[in-house]
């Protein structure tokens, strides 16, 4: 569960994020939208302890992530699961090298490491293209490994920016119905996105920010 | 492309509870290992991996090898060097020697027949005599001054006894013994001459701090020089820097690989110099020898011993540790994702 109290994130001279309230609750899927600058980006990085608020109390899974020290935030990271617009995929090694680095970092053993990555690469259709390097890959399969490193580790909270964002639209209905159905398993989706007629067909909440705050989709606190 | 539609497989079997006589930790698909067994095993990779980067660039790191080596094998053939030195020093029998100026009306006979007499003392090992016209000579010969010396009308120096006092005797002892040879019927004038001894142990110690302000700059050197390859090291994997931090690797995840390429550098460099050392005293073996053979001494020159070779393997990687340490702590909190 996410809990956002009053959280405001200020950078030098303006308000990225002003008095932000709300709970997104386990199991839950909910998009993210507004013009950008209106503190999307913000909001997934105060989530992802990459920016800290400069006001309010952000709670993750009941914790306070304010009590989260330097030293922890990797451990914190690996409850997340990450989906970046730009892939962040490392060229330097094979699809399957790169599904399998959640799995190195968290410790998993070979055995499992092997099962889990061909289950993650099946699910997104790119079990065939393990031994690819994902340079060759187009964006919309890029895209896929990038989910599939999402998920490998299983965790509780899915969170994507812009997934969609240079996707065509039918690959962009294929890639949110992936989201759907990793929430129907009872993992939180956070989605960000500002293609409102995708979106607003999928009906889930959608939490709207404009010029920092929050204007729709507040949800119960 | 897969089914998109379907519950997700990979989330299948979450939080099934463990069978009857399964062991959880070792049920496959349970999830990570123990914290204990995780950390060997990401110790043994971050080895692995970046010896096996390490070898797939074999010129660079040869390279790495060589400037390390060499900044460590300079200090470490000098400290040899001086080991010798001083073990050569020790094996020296530095007597105090005693210089007794006669009257000058002393004939040569009567110095000798004091000389016998003083050698009957316990505490005296020996007693030369050094006789007025030798001496002169002698003094001519080393000072260039033979024709004004032939000049002289008459020989200015006494006959002189050169008296080595026992090795065992202490220092009141030998007090004693100066007093003693001072109130000889005969003796003039007692010179207890030290300043030589005194000299060479100066010198010995402005060798020995010389060596070890060279090699503590070499290795100082050694440590900036490391710690630059690994800042590029660093730039070159930004990339994957960032995506490991932004996907749950901590510091010590990121920071481990380039601790062991330190390591592995460093002990690399270690070998290498153990070579350079061995090679360059064997180069200076036989000179020193027959130097030392000069001198009429049978002194061969002691190498690298196994320990000190080992010494010499366990510094390089303790610095290369310690300069990947510096150059982590400094450069790597900079990679943060953006």
């Amino acid at each position: 569960m996410i809990v956002f109290d009053r959280v405001g994130k200020r950078f030098d001279n303006h308000d990225a994020i002003r008095d932000i309230s709300l709970t997104i609750d386990s199991g839950e899927m909910v998009f993210l939208t507004g013009h950008s600058g209106a503190g999307k980006s913000t909001f997934l990085r105060l989530l992802m302890l990459l920016e800290r608020p400069t006001s309010g109390c952000l709670m993750v899974n009941h914790r306070d992530t304010s009590r989260v020290k330097r030293r922890a935030i990797g451990t914190y990271r690996r409850d997340f699961g990450i989906v970046f617009q730009d892939h962040q995929l490392l060229f330097d090694r094979t699809v399957f090298d790169n599904v399998a680095l959640p799995l190195h970092i968290a410790g998993f053993e070979m055995r499992d490491v092997n099962r889990r990555v061909r289950a993650a690469l099946d699910k997104v259709g790119l079990l065939q293209r393990e031994r690819a390097n994902p340079a060759v890959l187009s964006g919309g399969e890029q895209q896929r490994v990038g989910i599939a490193r999402a998920v490998v580790a299983r965790p509780k909270i899915l969170i994507a920016d812009e997934p969609t964002g240079n996707l065509d639209p039918q690959l962009s209905a294929e890639i949110m119905s992936l989201f759907e159905a990793f929430n129907q398993v009872g993992v939180m989706v956070v989605i960000a996105s500002h293609d409102l007629a995708l979106i607003s067909r999928l009906r889930h909440r959608i939490i709207t920010l404009n010029n920092g705050r929050l204007v729709g989709g507040g949800g119960h606190l | 492309m897969g089914d998109w539609s379907v519950a997700v497989g990979i989330y299948e079997g979450r939080n099934v509870p463990a069978g009857p006589g399964m062991n959880n930790a070792r049920r496959v698909g349970v999830g990570p290992r123990h914290p204990i067994v995780r950390w060997v095993y990401h110790h043994r990779q971050a080895a692995a991996d970046s010896l096996h980067k390490l070898v797939f660039e074999p010129i660079s790191t040869l390279l790495t090898w060589m400037v390390l080596g060499i900044a460590l094998a300079l200090p470490a053939t000098l400290l040899v060097l001086l080991s010798n030195v001083l073990a050569l020093a020790d094996t020296i029998d530095v007597p105090a020697r005693f210089s007794l100026f006669l009257n000058e009306l002393t004939t040569l006979e009567q110095a000798s027949d004091i000389a016998r007499r003083m050698e009957q003392r316990v505490d005296i090992a020996q007693v030369s005599v050094l006789d007025r016209v030798t001496a002169l000579a002698d003094f001519g010969v080393q000072t260039g001054l033979e024709s004004l010396i032939e000049s002289l009308d008459a020989n200015p120096l006494p006959h002189t006894l050169l008296v080595e006092p026992a090795a065992h005797i202490n220092a009141s002892r030998m007090d004693e013994l100066a007093d003693a040879l001072t109130n000889t019927p005969g003796v003039a004038n007692v010179i207890f001459d030290t300043q030589w001894l005194a000299r060479f142990e100066t010198s010995l110690l402005l060798l020995q701090r010389l060596v070890i302000g060279l090699g503590l700059m070499m290795v100082i050197g050694a440590i900036l020089i490391l710690g630059n390859t690994l800042r590029l090291a660093i730039e070159a994997r930004r990339a994957e820097i960032v995506v490991i931090k932004l996907i749950g690797g901590g510091d010590a995840f990121v920071r481990r690989p380039f601790l062991y390429m330190g390591l592995w550098c460093g002990v690399g460099g270690g070998a290498l110099a153990i070579g350079l050392v061995i090679i360059f005293l064997s180069l200076l073996a036989s000179p020193a020898a027959t130097l030392l053979a000069l001198y009429n001494s049978d002194w061969q020159l002691q190498g690298l011993s196994f320990i000190a070779a080992l010494q010499l393997a366990l510094v390089g990687g303790s610095l290369g540790l310690l300069s990947a340490w510096q150059a982590t702590t400094i450069h790597l909190r900079r990679v943060e994702p953006k």
